[in-house]
């Protein structure tokens, strides 16, 4: 029998949903049902819209998915604006202001403190930007991911970004996968390093050459979430660059059809890849779904693969820095520290591109921002602007390596505070712990939940939001894990260290890179140290401990209705509010809790 | 065991026996049914260490709607009593 959630999507999903949502935007949050107000939020999710946890009802997390994550000219200043304008909510955050910009692991962009009220008026705006929201979030094609510099980059072996621009007419801008059973996530790597992050994806285009024919090797069945990480699969496949959309279509058909919809905790392609095999994947592909014969696998690229990999070698672990094009030009990689940028400097960093480059601006799986095609004679210009001062091309190791998901201040399902923590984090290891001179990459991901939005699992360190006891206090806490990374041998990290009070985190990884530096092996990576150790060392590995970072979050933050109001109680909280932000008779709020977990 | 916000207790004290050795630590509970179409209640515990010799598991009960009640109710029926005891008010 089929679930809530498809029932509701086989009444009104796909681009239907868009004249409900103008009409409560015309009538206002309270003409939302109480009662279908499950339904309508699992359905806004196709247009890239999730309601924000318990305390903050109606407002709302807008996502807009940028194809490879590219900003055409003119792009990004517009999302500053929208930003300015109508992410505000009603109490500032301690470290990014009133408003701003996040940059996500899938190359999107995420707004909130979303009205519904607003949500035409800035569909409005960003449409005429030629941006979307379009399938975002929900059961659809979610934004896709490539090469943030595909189509630049002077090494890359196909052009990535035609394949992403090709599957984007094909499948994001109709309603023709709109009865996805989950998610469906597809990266698309041009380049020789391994930039399209393919392994944690639903389907993956890798490139590769068969009989002097440039084009993908396929694999299937790869992420993160439920506590059950898979690499994609290799299932044997190889396609000329022309005929890539013919096999994502085929996939995704072969998904529709045969994905679970029974229970949608197991709906995730990766376990029907389990459960057939990928040889029995490829032979329903080719029976079923698509109507030329399948080739084998042809000689990919992956033992150059140095995207997030944490091995020593010539390929870039991420786009951060100065690099050249194949056109001559520069393309200018910035950190930015988990991936959040306030408004104000969203539109300088769009007047720098403007200035210095074309305009053009794309984002990275590592929540980073690239300034694209910059002359050389402006390099130096660029480079000396103020912003750069905090987004820095050249940042320590630690700022350049964090990530972090969304976390209790807006999430619902996350149990500790992570954004501003990692900043807070990424700031103590800079300025008291000391990496070997040449180490220029150490990646710290850190996900509130085990839906894994931060990819913990591929870090050098990952960490996992979890509660423990301290001096008799539940505090807000984190698993540890080491060992894992992309690369031609991808792995997940082992979780060796359970329950660690968030303010001995720092002191956890001072005393591993100590260790490290001690007993590391000639240039050995932190990876590769790591991999030398069995499980037992490595917990031993683990010391926890307090330092001189102190954290003003140990609380329980998913209790309260904002973790940085001055009264963060949940009866405090102003929501539901009016379009104009004026709270609404509290009984008529909702409880967002799901019946499930 | 995944642990999300909705997960039922994301810090409990726990104890895990064998008839030669005993690990005390904390773990993590969770009462669930499935979204749709649930048969039973799920009552799963995993605890963060374990004695010599145990492997790392998750234990799961699968009550019916009268377990499930009896259960919650005797836990009622015990936590009234817990909370009587620390208030110093008389107990049963």
């Amino acid at each position: 029998m089929a679930t809530d959630v498809e029932e509701w999507k086989a009444e009104v999903y796909g681009t239907d949903i868009r004249e409900h949502v103008e009409r409560f935007a015309e009538e206002g949050w309270a003409s939302i049902p109480d009662e279908e107000r499950d339904a309508w939020f699992e359905r806004f999710k196709w247009y890239g819209l999730y309601h924000q946890r318990a305390g903050q009802e109606s407002y709302f997390m807008m996502r807009i998915g940028t194809p490879g994550g590219v900003l055409e000219p003119g792009q990004l200043r517009v999302v500053g604006e929208v930003a300015k304008e109508y992410a505000t909510g009603p109490v500032s955050n301690p470290e990014f202001g009133d408003a701003w910009a996040d940059f996500t692991t899938r190359q999107s962009i995420q707004l909130h403190w979303i009205k519904v009220e607003d949500i035409v008026d800035v569909w409005d705006e960003l449409e005429s930007a030629g941006l979307s929201t379009v399938q975002a979030c929900g059961d659809s094609w979610r934004n896709i991911v490539s090469c943030p510099v595909a189509g630049k980059d002077a090494n890359e072996h196909v052009d990535a970004l035609a394949t992403v621009h090709e599957f984007q007419r094909e499948f994001k801008e109709n309603d023709r996968y709109r009865n996805m059973p989950r998610k469906w996530k597809v990266a698309v790597t041009g380049c020789r390093e391994g930039c399209g992050q393919g392994d944690i994806n639903d389907l993956a285009f890798e490139p590769a050459s068969k009989d002097g024919v440039d084009g993908y090797n396929v694999r299937v069945g790869g992420g993160l979430a439920r506590n059950e990480p898979r690499l994609a699969r290799d299932i044997d496949v190889f396609v000329p660059h022309e005929r890539a959309a013919a096999v994502a279509d085929g996939m995704s058909a072969l998904f529709e059809e045969y994905g679970n919809r029974e229970d949608r905790y197991s709906a995730r392609i990766k376990f029907l890849v389990d459960e057939w095999g990928a040889e029995k994947v490829r032979r329903v592909l080719e029976e079923e779904f698509v109507d030329f014969e399948l080739q084998s696998a042809g000689e990919g690229f992956r033992e150059s693969y140095s995207y997030n990999a944490g091995r020593d070698g010539d390929g870039h672990d991420d786009h951060v820095g100065v690099h050249s094009q194949a056109d001559g030009t520069n393309y200018v990689g910035l950190n930015v520290l988990v991936g959040r940028m306030g408004v104000d400097d969203v539109l300088e960093l769009a007047d720098l591109a403007d200035e210095y480059g074309s305009g053009e601006v794309r984002l990275t799986q590592r929540q980073n921002v690239v300034v694209t095609d910059v002359p050389d004679e402006d390099l130096d210009d660029l480079l000396a602007a103020d912003l750069l001062d905090d987004y820095e091309p050249d940042p320590s190791p630690f700022m350049r390596g964090s990530i972090a998901c969304t976390g209790t201040e807006f999430c619902s399902l996350s149990i500790v505070e992570t954004k501003n923590r990692m900043v807070r984090y990424a700031r103590h290891l800079r300025d008291t712990v000391s990496l070997p001179d040449e180490v220029e990459d150490f990646h710290v991901h850190l996900s509130g939940c085990t839906a894994s939005c931060a990819q913990p699992q591929i870090a050098d360190v990952s960490l996992r939001g979890m509660k423990t006891r301290k001096d008799g206090e539940p505090v807000e806490a984190f698993d540890l894990g080491l060992g894992g990374g992309l690369g031609e041998n991808p792995r997940f990290a082992d979780w060796v260290g359970e329950r660690i009070p968030a303010d001995e985190v720092p002191g956890a990884i001072a005393n591993l890179v100590e260790t490290y530096e001690r007993e590391r092996e000639g240039a050995e990576t932190f990876r590769d140290f790591v991999e030398r150790h069995d499980e037992s060392d490595l917990e031993d590995l683990v010391e926890p401990e307090e330092t001189s970072y102190e954290d003003p979050m140990m609380h329980n933050t998913k209790r309260t209705w904002y973790p940085y109001a001055e009264d963060d109680d949940m009866a405090a909280s102003p929501a539901p509010t009016d379009g104009d932000g004026v709270p609404l008779d509290a009984a008529t709020g909702d409880d967002s809790a799901p019946a499930d977990d | 065991m995944k642990v999300n916000a909705y997960t039922t207790l994301d810090l409990v004290d726990c104890r895990v026996r064998t008839a030669d050795d005993e690990a005390a630590g904390l773990g993590v509970a969770n009462a669930t049914s499935a979204r749709e179409n649930p048969e039973h209640v799920r009552l799963r515990f995993e605890a963060d260490g374990q004695p010599e010799g145990v492997a790392a598991h998750v234990d799961e009960l699968e009550l019916d709607p009268e377990q499930a009640r009896a259960l919650a109710a005797d836990l009622e029926s015990h936590a009234a009593k817990v909370e009587a005891a620390r208030s110093g008010e008389h107990g049963d």
